[in-house]
């Protein structure tokens, strides 16, 4: 009883992990690139909420098509906070670029307020389920878990496949001699930012069909630090590890809920969640080049 | 090196800044509440600077001290309220379960999260914060969630007419005192032998190592007494200003940007810095809050944003540069 609950629960897990991980691999791409920690991750994950929840109830599109305009939408606000702000903080000590991208999310918090108001929102969309037996999954969670791993792997095919790709994974390996060689740095680390944003932006939409309930414009502040650990667990520079640390994030998540539920006269959601942060600790120290890299 | 003399005037603008500021709340009618306020914010940013100033690591999870100072009071007072006769004791008492816990915290931290630089810091102090304040709360340690509240003991062992002084006046004062000994230390850190070689890690490790500085010793000296300020401003302020501790309050990372912002705004690593940080900052939050309510941040974001990219050097550094062959330079720092 007790291995079938924990099994539906991995699987669970396992569906939201994919989904954490491609919310991760934004942040772990514009790390890896522009060595900056984008604070405000999370507001840029509540903005692909928004567009989803905008473009449902008000023109009736569906979600999977909300994808590629919340795309274009955080590419665009990546090339707009880049031009006007980050470029000049490439060479800023981390303070300032930390309290910037923290800004930035304080900034588009406040005016997606201003614009729909600070209550929760939500949408209906009616696609059915499947009943595994030990679990039951509605179909979005599970078109948001393949639409995760479809963008990863189209991540990957941009990374390996094209010029731009390869200029970007030359510059995270060592920028100066990626400018001797030619490759076009600025051009590289405003695309990065661009692409992480959009990537983002995207996976809010994807994070939406496990919340349908729970949009607001303050939700990102969570998945900013669940964004921290899964980005740790992979290594922080890596976008690929960042999908994988999801992916183990999810089943952590999931299976440590289990099992504290056993524990009598404690809070099993509020360990779960200081268990993640004692794995960050834990990694950052041992282990900062992530679980999955050997070097 | 600097004349005897000449080597403490830099605290007289810090400290005329304390004095006006403690004159206008005993004196204008309804302002003290505002007083206190820019106190709290100079005291946070003074206590922050020594740290994240003078070392240039930037501690994310500053506020968990200020947390386990406030849960130091909250244990002192709830603990012991049972032993007759203690009195203001009890208070002494909860300060120094403050600075111990917070001491403990950050020797704890400091001696693993150190090693790591930049960003990874950064992220393991967040990791920190939020790690204790979960870990309270899920198993269920000092109260977890339901968090402490101790009025009731408050007014019983100190009677109910002192017990409202301490809460709307003496606390206040307490913070006075943390910002003015932050202020002091500050000053002594900068002028000794800590101070250069702060000033030498700041700006390039690698190179102070290699100069036979012992960088972990002088990181770890600012990032205790940074703490233990914090501890001692956590236990003046929140516990005894409000009476009550919950988790989700105490450990909240926006009091952490707000200590960054004013130490920021008032110029990083200086002595006059975080108190026209805090000055600006807390003044404009409480006209802004009051002209358009619930949407100050919608303002203040931009500016922060404007700062950081046209101001790096905060208002005391523009200052420094300003004045610096004048008869004034020997007064800022």
């Amino acid at each position: 009883m007790l291995l079938e609950q924990l099994i539906g629960n991995l699987i669970q897990g396992l569906v939201l992990g994919a989904v954490y991980g491609m919310a991760t691999m934004g942040l772990s791409l514009i790390f890896g690139v522009l060595k900056v920690v984008n604070v405000g991750h999370g507001a840029f994950i509540m903005v692909g909420a928004f567009i989803t929840l905008w473009l449902f109830n008000a023109l009736g599109i569906n979600p999977i098509l909300a994808v590629p305009v919340a795309f274009i939408v955080g590419m665009g606000l990546g090339l707009l906070f880049y031009y006007t702000i980050m470029q000049r903080l490439i060479k800023a000590p981390e303070l300032a670029t930390l309290l910037v991208t923290f800004a930035i999310g304080i900034l588009l918090e406040e005016t997606v307020k201003l614009i729909f108001g600070s209550e929760f929102r939500g949408y209906n969309w009616a696609v059915g389920k499947i009943n595994l037996g030990i679990t039951v999954l509605p179909m979005t969670k599970i078109y948001a878990c393949i639409g995760s791993v479809v963008i990863a792997l189209l991540l990957y095919l941009w990374f390996n496949k094209t010029r731009a790709g390869s200029a970007m994974r030359s510059v995270v390996e060592d920028s100066e001699g990626a400018r001797v060689c030619g490759v076009n740095v600025g051009g590289t680390y405003a695309l990065s930012f661009a692409l992480g944003l959009g990537l983002t932006v995207a996976s809010g939409v994807l994070l939406t069909m496990f919340i349908p309930v729970g949009i607001n414009p303050y939700m990102g502040g969570g998945y900013t630090l669940k964004a921290f650990v899964i980005a740790v667990l992979g290594g922080l520079a890596s976008p690929y590890g960042a999908f994988f640390g999801g992916l183990i994030f999810g089943l952590i998540e999931n299976g440590s809920y289990t099992l504290f539920a056993l524990i009598p006269g404690v809070e099993p959601f509020a360990l779960t969640r200081f268990l993640s942060f004692a794995m960050l600790l834990v990694i950052l120290l041992i282990r900062p080049t992530g679980l999955l890299r050997a070097k | 090196m600097k004349k005897e003399s000449t080597k403490y005037y830099p605290l007289i603008p810090v400290f005329a800044a304390y004095l006006v500021l403690f004159l206008i709340g005993r004196n204008v009618p309804g302002m003290w509440q505002l007083v206190a306020m820019l106190l709290f914010y100079c005291a946070l940013g003074q206590a922050f600077n020594i740290f994240l100033g003078m070392t240039g690591y930037v501690d994310f999870g500053y506020v968990a001290f200020m947390g386990v100072g406030t849960y130091g009071m909250a244990l002192a007072i709830t603990k012991l309220a049972h032993i007759e006769g203690l009195g203001i004791a009890i208070i002494i008492i909860g300060f120094v379960m403050a600075l111990f816990m917070a001491t403990l915290l950050s020797l704890a931290v400091g001696a693993v999260a150190l090693r790591l630089r930049g960003a990874y810091f950064a992220i393991a102090t967040i990791g920190v914060n939020e790690g204790l304040r979960f870990f309270i709360e899920g198993a269920r340690i000092w109260n977890g969630s339901e968090g402490l509240i101790f009025t009731a003991q408050l007014n019983q062992i100190l009677g109910r007419e002192t017990a409202s002084t301490l809460m709307t006046f003496w606390a206040d004062i307490m913070v006075l005192i943390i910002a003015v000994s932050a202020a002091f230390i500050t000053l002594y850190y900068i002028r000794s032998k800590i101070g250069y070689a702060l000033t030498a890690l700041r700006e390039d490790e690698d190179a102070a190592k290699v100069m036979g500085i012992n960088v972990t010793k002088y990181k770890i000296i600012a990032f205790v007494t940074s703490a233990c300020f914090a501890g001692l401003l956590g236990a003046a302020s929140w516990a005894l200003k409000t009476p009550y501790v919950f988790p989700p309050e105490v450990f909240e990372i926006h009091y952490t940007i707000e200590a960054i912002i004013i130490v920021l705004l008032g110029g990083s690593g200086t002595l006059l810095g975080p108190v026209v940080g805090g000055l600006i900052y807390g003044i404009s939050k409480y006209y802004l809050s009051i002209f358009i309510p619930g949407f100050q941040l919608l303002i203040f974001a931009p500016i922060i944003i404007i700062i950081i990219v046209l101001f790096p050097e905060g208002v005391v550094g523009m200052l420094k540069n300003r004045f610096k062959d004048s008869a004034l330079a020997q007064f800022i720092i």
